[in-house]
């Protein structure tokens, strides 16, 4: 499956043929729009204590379910919590999920590899076990680890990395098996560099590019794959903020109270749009040769 | 000539009330279940969902009337010697198992052999047992090590009950096994079960129900539909939108929120069920922070009740009841309506006094809940914050109920839990007043008081005994008792004869309008 | 092509010995237990160890393992703690619905996808073009389970067109069944439509601008029978592959999909044996998922071979 055919075909069909001149002006206009909205969202996550109009953790008992006002700007939830500051203090759970989870997997990602794609002999057994753990669908794959951990953002974190690292080793591994033909690789072991050194100075540089783009959409699924597992009560404790849970604590009351769900969802589709964009601008920059046939 | 009019039209009113009862009869009944039960078996476990189901199939000796009192079933009647230890009963005679066997004493022997081994109540009966044979083919008779007052009543509990089996059934499943075969003496019987699908019962049409009026579970049953089906629905807010689409006709457990939109609803009517449960914070006496007396008392002196029930039922006043009794309202002979008890009393003062008193240096109490029962979760959750208003800390655990039934059994692992209290219909099945039910209640005096009530039979002097004990309870402070809550069922108005007033859901004289 | 064909199907093997350990060894991860809750909350513990001996359930981590990879060799994928019947029967019962609810958003996906995104590449640059596109950088984003909710509430509650949810089998009722599919069908297939109409765009974008189509327009050929014949064709050949690893994401989505319809399918199965500790359904379907998955590939690979001749793997 990692030298699939499939995955060829998605990567070549995913870059436009355009025009040189449109496509520069597009790819900018991408990253430029992807890269304000996600600032803003980061923003107003760090900003989060300061900008909160109550402490989302507090219940409110009295004031359950009220629709938005002045005084609660999103409405309030079944305890009485403010919508509004929920989901702002949400966006701090999404983003350091999403931020942790793509850090992870590029790193591990990388090591793996690297590894594979240097060394043939572990390469196959490798391979062999990415390709297993890629087998698995994402989410039955997240569900069935929270649910051997319990749950807790550290665990949320670990479930998803364990599920996303072998796509980037994949990719990592690709461009090292393209690069290690090249001449000046060569040259550079033949002259009796050390590996290490190698990978350091000739090889990464080359996969930051698919690496920035793969990691952008990473972020954006580990936002909503902790989204979703809070929707299905294997995420994050119930009582922290996050904006699955509140869906999650919106989906009973709906119909009465249908701003519970509404919002967080909302931020949840910003969110991804704005490194959906992001990603698609830079996957436009990179020239598509350096990704691997 | 006017005599023969008066016939006449006495045969005419006959011959329509039989049409009558004859239109009433066919139709299928769909009712929406929160989950799959755990088995048909109900000798083997306590769960609600299969004593609802089972009490549509099996039937026990005895069953309880409409004040939760015992009345006979299957038992004809009985007599207890003069010094209270033999207990000789009589079996009705013409009663057919499902698999068309007629049931005698052989049945009822094995059966309640097998109840004896594995059901909490069985147990709790047969520890007194000292020898139970048959006399004749429908005479059964109980002899007892000592005087017991909960005969009776524990052969009439609905819950993990002692339904009487055909006797190769109840043999030929050990008591800790599930059995797999579901022959019982009820209106209805099983006909298919697909799981997470539907389980199917049908009339059953040899059943001859009692000559009573229906009084309560007991009293004459008819099964007027021909099917019930019955749909494991376990997402809540498809429960309710499947009953108002009238996919369903009877929707159970139903979220306490889509009450006022269930009102009106022209099509349907909202039934709420109070007398369902009570709340209750059960503390682990047996080690950790909850073995000091003190810390119990600030707990149960800090907590604001009513808020904490109001928004559990969201926000409706008929979906809870403020209630001291540790026996529901609904069990007419054992409520208790003292006055003075330290419930409720919502004095943040004494609490961090007492807290103080015990020496308490901030330590988390670990809290266990779930969100598979959303009441559960709700009630905890706004503990945790009164409580921490006073000064606790608490360690919030949620976990699903499966992790939670299991922790529960071990002391190590948690403080306290959420759970709810359901009909008890004696003082002496009160499980959390036991050493042995999780939280471990072994105070010396209210053990002792248990066991002194169990032996009495004189009613008043065990109700004298069950207000002490009741004092006693909020004194040591075993657990903690919110309020009692209402569930919230949704019925078609299709569906005719639903006894609303009945704690459990039964379809027998249920008939759906064509 | 054969050896690669060949060598393939041999990664088939120790792939899947993967799948199976892993599927093994998470569920054994998992804390509560099962005799508890199938007991109910007044077992004692030792009703509840006679209970776990007679299911096997107290030897030892290694022999379970073992025994494990010799019954699913076998075909046989253990005994459910709840159901009482043969793993394999409880999945073959819920197969129907999940099979149904993926090949309908997969129908869904396709029907919408692939026009949209080839009616977009027909009028490049225009406003059904910057529209369409909009639109399905939208459908991408958003959450597929808060769609449903959404959906559920403004089709069933408010205009009650549409039932809440549920299920009808094709076989017994084909309205009703259709009725109960169009929701959960739609917001499953709704992130992946969106998916595919950029794909297709992009791949025909790409085919429109192959010299031979240039060529063929500078002949004078009309511009229809230009697009549909030679591009559409070229098109479909990456959008046929993309279809394969829809249908594998498909497979995961269904999951929360099912919970939200209360579809007895698959999906809803694992969340309720994850819920009730029943290890043998879990590792059942997590196998089967996973193992579908596997071969799907494979045969998106395979096809994909077949189909574009430009391709040889020697």
């Amino acid at each position: 499956m990692a030298d699939g055919a499939a995955t060829t075909a998605v990567a070549a069909a995913e870059a436009p043929a355009r025009p040189t001149w449109r496509r520069h002006a597009v790819r900018n206009r991408n990253i430029a729009v992807g890269a304000s909205i996600l600032a803003v969202v980061i923003l107003a996550a760090l900003l989060a204590n300061v900008i909160s109009t109550h402490d989302p953790r507090r219940l409110n008992p009295a004031q359950r379910l009220k629709a938005p006002s002045a005084a609660n700007f999103l409405g309030t939830d079944e305890f009485g919590r403010d919508v509004y500051s929920l989901v702002l203090h949400g966006a701090r759970v999404s983003l350091l999920v999403g931020a942790t989870t793509m850090i992870l997997t590029s790193l591990w990602g990388i090591v793996i590899g690297l590894i594979a794609g240097y060394y043939r002999r572990v390469d196959m057994a490798l391979m062999r076990i990415m390709d297993g753990l890629m087998a698995f669908p994402a989410i039955l794959l997240a569900i069935a680890l929270m649910a051997a951990r319990g749950p807790g953002i550290g665990n949320v974190i670990f479930a998803l990395s364990v599920v996303y690292t072998p796509r980037t080793a994949m990719l990592i591994r690709s461009t090292v098996l393209t690069l290690r033909e090249l001449d000046y690789v060569q040259a550079a072991r033949a002259l009796g560099r050390r590996d290490l050194a190698i990978a350091f100075r000739h090889i990464l540089p080359n996969c930051v590019g698919p690496l920035l783009v793969q990691a952008s959409f990473i972020f954006a699924y580990a936002i909503l794959a902790e989204a979703i597992l809070g929707f299905l009560g294997v995420g994050v404790p119930p009582y922290v903020p996050s904006w699955g849970n509140v869906i999650a604590s919106g989906k009973n009351v709906i119909r009465e109270a249908f701003w519970v769900s509404l919002f967080p969802g909302l931020a949840l589709t910003v969110s991804g749009l704005s490194l959906n964009l992001l990603g698609d601008g830079l996957r436009d920059v990179l020239d598509p040769r350096l990704r691997v046939q | 000539m006017g005599r023969a009019i008066a016939v006449v039209s006495l045969a005419l009113l006959a011959l329509t009330a039989l049409d009558a009862e004859a239109q009433k009869k066919g139709g299928t009944l769909r009712v929406g279940i929160l989950g799959e039960p755990p088995s048909l078996d109900v000798h083997w476990t306590t769960a609600t969902i299969t004593e609802t189901l089972g009490n549509h199939i099996y039937e026990g000796l005895y069953t309880l009337d409409a004040t939760n009192r015992p009345i006979p079933m299957l038992a004809e009647s009985h007599t207890v010697s003069k010094d209270n230890l033999v207990y000789t009963f009589k079996l009705r005679q013409g009663v057919k198992f499902h698999n068309g066997k007629e049931m005698t004493s052989d049945d009822v022997v094995a059966s309640l052999a097998r109840w004896g081994k594995q059901s909490v109540y069985g147990k709790a009966l047969f520890a007194q047992v000292a020898d139970w044979k048959t006399l004749d083919k429908y005479t059964v008779e109980m002899k007892l090590k000592e005087k017991s007052a909960i005969v009776l009543i524990s052969l009439a509990v609905p819950n993990n009950f002692g339904a009487i089996y055909p006797k190769e059934i109840a043999e030929k499943f050990a008591p800790e096994v599930k059995a797999t075969e579901f022959v019982g003496t009820g209106p209805f019987k099983l006909a298919e079960w697909k799981p997470d699908q539907y389980i199917r019962m049908v009339r059953f049409d040899e059943y001859r129900p009692r000559n009573e009026k229906p009084n309560g579970f007991g009293g004459g049953k008819t099964a007027y539909v021909d099917e019930i089906r019955w749909q494991p629905v376990p997402e809540v807010a498809t429960r309710v939108a499947q009953v108002e689409t009238s996919e369903l006709d009877f929707a159970d457990d139903l979220n306490l929120d889509a009450y006022d939109r269930l009102k009106k609803n022209p099509n349907l009517k909202a039934i709420v069920a109070i007398g369902n449960g009570w709340l209750i914070a059960v503390l682990n006496k047996k080690e950790g922070l909850m073995t000091s007396q003190k810390l119990r008392q600030a707990w149960q002196a800090a907590i604001d009740i009513e808020p904490i029930m109001k928004n559990v039922a969201g926000g409706h006043r008929e979906f809870y009841r403020m209630d001291s009794s540790l026996i529901m309202a609904e069990i007419a002979a054992w409520h208790t309506k003292l006055s003075g008890l330290p419930w409720n009393e919502r004095n943040r003062d004494k609490a961090k006094r007492l807290l103080q008193e015990a020496g308490y240096k901030k330590e988390p109490v670990r809290f266990m809940t779930t969100q598979e029962y959303k009441w559960m979760y709700d009630f905890a959750l706004l503990t945790k914050q009164q409580l921490e208003d006073v000064g606790f800390v608490i360690d919030l655990q949620v976990v699903d109920w499966a992790t939670l039934v299991k922790r529960r059994n071990n002391s190590k692992e948690y403080d306290a839990f959420t759970t709810g209290i359901g009909a008890i219909y004696d003082p002496a099945h009160v499980n959390f007043l036991t050493a042995s039910w999780p939280g471990w209640t072994t105070d010396e005096d209210i053990l002792k008081l248990q066991a002194d009530m169990a032996r009495e039979v004189d009613p008043k002097k065990r109700m004298a005994m069950w207000e002490q004990q009741t004092r006693q309870v909020y004194e040591k402070v075993p657990i903690i008792r919110y309020g009692d809550l209402a569930g919230l069922r949704a019925i078609r108005n299709t569906t005719k004869g639903f006894d609303e007033k009945m704690g459990r859901v039964r379809f027998t004289n249920v008939w759906v309008e064509k | 092509m054969t050896t690669y064909l060949i060598r393939r199907l041999l990664t088939l093997v120790p792939v899947l010995a993967v799948v199976v350990t892993v599927v093994f060894l998470l569920i054994h991860l998992i804390p509560g237990d099962p005799v508890s809750v199938m007991l109910g909350p007044d077992a004692t513990p030792a009703q509840i160890q006679a209970t776990r001996q007679a299911l096997g359930l107290d030897r030892p981590l290694h022999e379970q393992l073992l025994k494990f990879y010799a019954r699913v060799l076998r075909g046989d994928l253990g005994q459910s703690y709840f159901l009482d019947r043969p793993v394999v029967t409880a999945l073959l019962e819920r197969a129907e619905p999940t099979l149904v609810l993926t090949f309908s958003a997969l129908l869904v996906a396709v029907l919408i996808g692939v026009p949209s995104g080839i009616i977009a590449a027909a009028y490049q640059g225009s406003l059904w073009d910057r529209a369409l596109m909009l639109a399905s950088l939208l459908g991408v984003c958003v959450p597929g389970f808060w769609l449903s909710l959404n959906f559920i509430y403004l089709f069933a509650v408010r205009l009650g067109w549409l039932p809440a949810a549920g299920y009808a089998s094709i076989l017994a009722d084909p309205v009703a069944a259709l009725r109960y599919m169009v929701l959960p069908a739609v917001s499953l297939g709704f992130n992946q439509s969106a998916l595919i109409a950029r794909i297709s765009r992009s791949c025909m974008l790409e085919a429109l601008q192959q010299d031979y189509i240039r060529t063929a327009r500078a002949k004078g050929v009309s511009q229809r029978s230009v697009m549909w014949v030679h591009a559409f064709r070229n098109a479909l050949v990456p959008v046929v592959t993309v279809v394969g690893i829809t249908m594998a994401i498909l497979i995961g989505g269904a999951v929360v999909t099912e919970i939200v319809f209360n579809i007895p399918g698959l999906g809803r199965l694992i969340i309720s044996a994850v819920l009730r500790r029943d290890y043998p359904v879990v590792q059942g379907v997590i196998l089967v998922t996973a193992t579908a998955y596997v071969l799907i590939n494979l045969m998106v690979d395979v096809l994909y071979v077949f189909i574009d001749p430009r391709i040889r793997y020697g």
